[in-house]
């Protein structure tokens, strides 16, 4: 493999965060900065990243970061693109960075209503299927199966995972897209394109988290590559909230590759993968059949 | 919509319009806002003023009181004027970022039009919402007339940006936001000349990035917080000072509070909002007949003006507080605060506390009356509270 | 809590940052350590010559072909040679096989050897050495010529004796041309002679002179005979007429002298790489040929390649068949033989190998009237003094070393009949000790060895591709002709090939520790790599996502 953008050596952050070993949180941040590049201003909601880009009087990102209210990332971004734009300030991207719960859940009100207005942000989700930052409690980006604290093994999640990519393509903003933190190339294309955009952005990224998955952290990126090769997080873009591009053709592996490898998943049946395995193919035929139009 | 027809005229507006005046003539950048009654037609006329090209100023319409704050939070940490309007139910959804407005010393102008909290549903006029919010750290200002409403919006501006803390001007319910008064426009030259665009101190810059409001340690937490305080002491002197110099610009001036026929007086009545009108012309006949009564209108509720508020109830021997609000289980608010400024005082009046006209019941002057005879007649207050008007 | 300085009037009116992350020092975190280690792969490690493999291919792939050249040239002087015949153990181990197909490495080498010969060696200058010291060498095959170049490098006098008339020991006369042409070798043995070798030729040891002839004359003695007797079948009637020893008959070829008794219907016995040149040079000179092997395909030591060369070519082979009796007519000419057939028995021989045992009854006779035995070749110990000869071989160390002062032996003769790169490496062992008796030359140090296996590589980033495969002559265009059959790549396939390498333990810069690194503690700088120990969590990605095992995590040791 030759990388073409991501072993660039222009970073945008520092070396020094609070993220634990192993954070795909961290790294996706990382690769989006490479992107976007310095004129970026950053707003980031409660999550994981409150705590990673360090305590005060410290700062990890080169660009400025705006620390806001858990549900409000959408909409600061917005406030902050409404003065740039009264500025006349155009060349500055402003990327509202946010977690599953600041995305899905308590967030997802704000950001329902920035893109339903089309405002030129973009808006990134990390996400890592829990409230990971206050210790592990399930969110609606929990998949079904998983162990969190507030599902024990005993009763673990039994519903599905809320689809953001489809709710936000709906509202049929310029670009959506998928990303994981496996295949850095496509993400930073990805926030290149939503650089582009004539309107609303938004990147779901997944990023796994050891310590919340209970998993290994030097396979942080094997398991961003594995969720897409088994075809649980498929990369695709959605433009106009319509048309609908897969970007990369899954290797096709059982998801029970992918589960094993996670101790969070490690209570279930084979029937359970079995339910899971059927879901995720489902998904998928899916999601072949948007493509195809 | 013509300037001409609007600038350096008198004319008859609603309180909201009064609001929607100010924010023109204050050149406010970014303006958020989510529809309330009986806020809405500050907001209405101000997307007319955006859409005319009047001001220049980006609307957002966004779809809640959170989030209008919040893209007020973002707009104002990107360095621009902003300005939002709403009420009751609307702040109290926006309290969270209230904190953040404070805490980020971003000199964010609010006009809350004070309506009552429901259940059940009430769209009249009390001040509970906006005194539920006292603790946020806003500056508050409460309004007597329509005129008054379009000078404090301006001066709003100018005291937030002075002092990095952002403000609430308030205005009741339909007493004001929908009664129709004269009100003198002043011209926007004059404007520009007191208020001059907004140079931040701290903004969002790409060329020198930092983190605002990160995760701050019980190491610093505190001295960060007293800089909050520090910036309330600064504003009462601040709003003064804007005060003396709008009055030096356009002739008018209100004061942080305003003692009525207080020189001599045996009695003064507290009051706030439109109910200091309806007082007003009871002292006056009260005078009349020779009663030494007087009227303290508290203009500025945050920060408190204390030194004022001593100055003159350290000279009377009984006070009736009129509180058009109640803090459940103690008394009115009003009251408390006037009672923990001069507690510590070696001459101290005697303290009657009235709660009166929640959920925009009517106060009238024989309402007013009554409370002056009673506490005229009583030695001392038998109660903490008295719950003036309700049928029990 | 630690007491601070900072008062009110000194802090912003907000929590804003005035200092960046890099003053908080992450690596004291840390419980593990990665650490740019770079291992052996296993193509290194399985070449008896211990040629830098991934070195040359990697050198190969940014077209650097001379670069490539000389590192070979380090460990074997003879690419060409070795790139034609060697058996590639390189290839076996190959971790790529594992996942395709293994890399073409004799091929890569095969043709940085001609690109060598044609276009190096040609334009090289070398200057005529004189020597203060000289080494007799006796025989001028693999070892012989290998331990020759050393010495020649560092400037020791060689003189060689070949029995022959030609230099290059089996090189010449044992191995056909169709897979290893005269020329090749006359072209690497130039590059003895440039240097000052001297050859004396029909010259034999035992005959024409003796160890203490040369022990008298010479600085130090290299013995290099080889290992070249047939061993005996061991069945009736092996001295009829029409029974052929296996390299005989290849020397008598490749000398083009005439042989009695070839007939039209050749038997070859045997399984190892003799008996399958036997069987495709008889086939050449127009018989039908068999052979006879005594286990399966899968024992048969010969390489494979060329087992499957000489089906094609219409050879049959014979399996679990062993000679149990010559038959031969009255004018003691071969006419058949008795045949018994065989299986294999639970019972492992000293080979490793199950041990074939006859069927009982199974006999039946092949008519044939040429037999050409190549079942394994011995060392000829008679014309060696007993000091130094063991039972089947010469005494010497791993070096070289006997036990007689001055004198020197490998290669065949000591190791019994192996192959052609372990002569070489051999050859290039005991140059090594020489020149440390002669000049205190200094033996380079065996590197230990931490192997790369497949389980250690993280093969996500390889794609699958299909490994090269060189041109070859069509059967029908190899009757009765000794053309060579295996083509030499061009620049592009060998680049191709080259970009197949996995790289194993070398790291070839591909940036994914960098790439991938969460806490930005891998620092990339004129394409080397530094790890941020102040930063670095240990979370171990970089080792993980390394695809060639380059980056190991060790324990943080107590501090």
């Amino acid at each position: 493999m030759k990388w073409q953008y991501a072993n660039n050596t222009e970073e945008y952050m520092n070396p020094g965060h609070l993220a634990c070993p192993g954070c795909g949180g961290a790294y996706a941040m990382r690769l989006a900065l490479k992107a976007l590049g310095k004129n970026t201003i950053v707003v980031i909601p409660a999550c994981c990243w409150s705590i990673i880009d360090g305590p005060f009087p410290l700062h990890c990102i080169k660009v400025p970061l705006y620390h806001t209210a858990f549900e409000t990332a959408a909409v600061v971004a917005s406030g902050i693109r409404a003065a740039l734009e009264v500025k006349g300030k155009r060349d500055i991207e402003v990327l509202a960075f946010a977690g599953d719960g600041g995305t899905l859940d308590i967030g997802i009100q704000a950001l329902s209503a920035v893109c339903e207005r089309n405002d030129k942000i973009i808006y990134a989700c990390y996400d890592n299927e829990a409230y990971m930052n206050t210790g592990i409690q399930r969110s609606s980006a929990t998949p079904y199966g998983a162990w969190t604290t507030t599902t024990p093994r005993e009763d673990f999640k039994k519903e599905r995972k809320k689809n953001i990519t489809e709710i936000i393509a709906a509202h049929r903003i310029p670009y959506v897209a998928t990303a994981s933190i496996g295949f850095p190339d496509d993400l930073i294309v990805k926030f290149k394109k939503a650089k582009e955009a004539k309107g609303t952005a938004f990147i779901h990224i997944f990023a796994p988290c050891p310590t919340g998955w209970r998993m290994a952290p030097e396979l942080m990126i094997t398991i961003a590559q594995l969720a897409v090769d088994c075809k649980i997080f498929p990369l695709y873009e959605v433009f106009d909230g319509v048309k609908y591009v897969i970007n990369y053709q899954p290797k096709n592996i059982p998801v029970q590759e992918y589960l094993k490898l996670q101790g969070r998943f490690s209570h279930l049946t084979e029937e359970e993968i079995e339910i899971i395995q059927k879901e995720v193919d489902f998904n998928w035929e899916l999601l072949v059949k948007k493509a195809k139009g | 919509m013509k300037e001409s027809l609007i600038f350096g005229k008198k004319k008859v507006v609603t309180g909201n319009h009064a609001v929607s005046y100010g924010v023109l003539l204050s050149r406010a950048e970014v303006i958020a806002a989510y529809p309330i009654t009986p806020q809405t037609q500050i907001v209405e006329l101000l997307s007319e003023f955006c859409a005319s090209g009047l001001l220049k100023a980006k609307f957002i319409k966004v779809e809640s009181e959170h989030s209008a704050m919040a893209a007020c939070v973002g707009a104002a940490a990107a360095g621009c004027r902003t300005f939002t309007a709403t009420s009751a139910h609307g702040l109290a959804l926006m309290h969270e970022m209230l904190h953040w407005a404070v805490g980020g010393r971003l000199p964010i102008v609010l006009a809350n039009v004070n309506r009552s909290m429901g259940p059940g549903w009430s769209v009249w006029t009390d001040q509970n919402d906006s005194l539920s919010q006292r603790d946020v750290g806003f500056v508050q200002f409460y309004c007597e007339s329509n005129q008054e409403v379009l000078d404090t919006t301006i001066q709003a501006f100018k005291i937030a940006e002075t002092c990095l803390i952002p403000v609430m001007l308030v205005l009741d319910a339909f007493v004001l936001s929908h009664t129709s008064e004269p009100v003198d426009i002043p011209y926007q030259e004059d404007v520009d000349q007191f208020l001059p665009p907004y140079k931040p101190k701290y903004f969002l810059d790409v060329n020198d990035p930092r983190a605002f409001g990160g995760l701050t340690s019980p190491d610093h937490y505190y001295e960060i917080r007293y800089k909050i305080e520090e910036a309330h002491r600064k504003a009462l002197k601040v709003a003064e000072e804007v005060d003396n110099e709008f009055y030096q610009i356009f002739g008018r001036k209100y004061g942080l509070v305003e003692a009525y026929q207080c020189e001599d007086a045996r009695l003064v009545l507290v009051t706030s909002g439109t109910i200091t009108g309806t007082a007003r012309q009871v002292i006056d006949e009260e005078r009349s007949k020779g009663k030494r009564v007087g009227l303290l209108k508290i203009r500025l509720f945050r920060p408190s003006p204390i030194h004022l508020i001593k100055e003159i109830l350290t000279k009377v021997e009984k006070v009736a507080v009129i509180d058009r609000n109640i803090s459940f289980g103690h008394s009115g608010i009003f009251s408390q605060e006037i009672k923990s400024i001069l507690y510590n005082e070696i001459r101290r009046p005697m303290i009657f506390d009235f709660v009166i006209g929640l959920g925009g019941r009517d106060v009238v002057p024989d309402d007013i009356r009554e409370i002056i005879d009673f506490t005229y007649k009583a030695d001392y207050p038998q109660e903490m509270v008295y719950f003036r008007g309700v049928r029990l | 809590m630690k007491k601070l300085d900072l008062k009110v009037k000194d802090y912003p009116e907000l929590a804003i940052s005035w200092e960046t992350t890099l003053i908080n020092k992450t690596g004291t975190w840390r419980t593990f350590y990665p650490k740019y280690f770079p291992k052996t792969p296993p193509c290194n490690y399985y070449c008896p010559a211990n040629e830098n493999i991934q070195k040359y291919i990697a050198l190969s792939l940014k077209g650097e072909f001379e670069e490539a050249y000389f590192t070979i040239l380090e460990k074997n002087p003879f690419p060409s040679i070795t790139g034609r015949v060697c058996y590639h153990p390189c290839e076996i181990g190959c971790n790529r096989g594992n996942f395709d197909e293994s890399i073409a490495i004799h091929a890569i080498e095969r043709f940085l050897g001609d690109y060598g010969i044609n276009f190096v060696e040609s334009k090289r200058k070398i200057e005529k050495l004189t020597f203060d010291k000289k080494v007799a060498i006796i025989g001028s095959g693999p070892a012989g010529l290998s331990c020759a170049y050393y010495l020649l490098l560092k400037g020791v006098g060689v003189t060689i004796f070949e029995k022959e008339s030609y230099p290059g020991g089996i090189l010449f006369y044992g191995i056909p041309a169709y897979r290893l042409p005269k020329e090749i070798v006359k072209r690497e043995v130039e590059k003895l002679t440039k240097r000052g070798a001297e050859f004396i030729f029909n010259k034999e040891l035992g005959k024409d002179f003796s160890l203490d002839d040369l022990t008298k004359k010479y600085d130090a003695v290299f013995l290099a005979i080889g290992a070249q007797i047939e061993q005996e079948l061991g069945v009736l009637n092996e001295d009829a007429n029409g029974v052929l020893m296996g390299l005989d008959f290849l020397k008598a070829i490749n000398l083009k002298r005439k042989i009695k008794y070839f007939g039209k219907n050749v038997l070859v016995i045997g399984g190892g790489n003799t008996a399958i040149d036997c069987a495709r040079v008889a086939l050449r000179k127009g018989a039908k040929v068999k052979i006879l092997y005594r286990r399966t395909k899968e024992e048969m030591p010969a390489i494979r390649e060329e087992v499957e060369e000489a089906l094609k070519e219409g050879i049959e082979i014979l399996f679990l068949t062993a000679p149990s009796k010559i038959i031969k007519d009255k004018k003691e000419r071969v006419k058949g033989l008795e045949c018994v057939k065989m299986k294999l028995s639970e019972e492992v021989d000293e080979s490793g190998r199950r041990k074939p045992i006859p069927i009982k009854n199974s006999n039946f006779v092949i008519k044939c009237d040429t037999i050409i035995k190549a079942i394994g070749e011995k060392v000829d110990l008679a014309i060696l003094p007993k000091e130094i000869i063991g039972k089947r071989t010469v005494l010497a160390d791993e070096y070289g070393k006997t036990n007689i002062d001055k004198i020197f032996a490998g290669g065949d003769c000591v190791t019994g009949p192996k192959t052609v790169v372990e002569a070489i490496a051999y050859g290039r062992r005991a140059a090594y000790f020489i020149l440390n008796y002669l000049k205190n030359f200094e033996i380079p140090k065996k590197e230990s060895v931490s192997l790369v296996n497949y389980e250690n590589l993280n093969t996500y980033y390889f794609e699958k591709q299909k490994r090269i495969e060189e041109d070859r002559l069509p059967v029908n265009k190899r009757k009765r002709n000794f053309k060579e059959i295996v083509a030499t790549l061009t620049d592009q396939d060998v680049k191709y090939e080259a970009g197949r390498c996995f790289s194993c333990g070398v790291c070839n810069n591909c940036d994914n520790c960098y790439v991938f690194c969460p806490d930005l503690a891998v620092l990339k700088k004129n394409g080397e790599y530094e790890i941020l120990y102040d930063y670095c969590k240990g979370c171990g990605v970089c080792a993980h996502e390394c695809p060639r095992n380059v980056i190991s995590m060790f324990f943080e040791e107590e501090k």
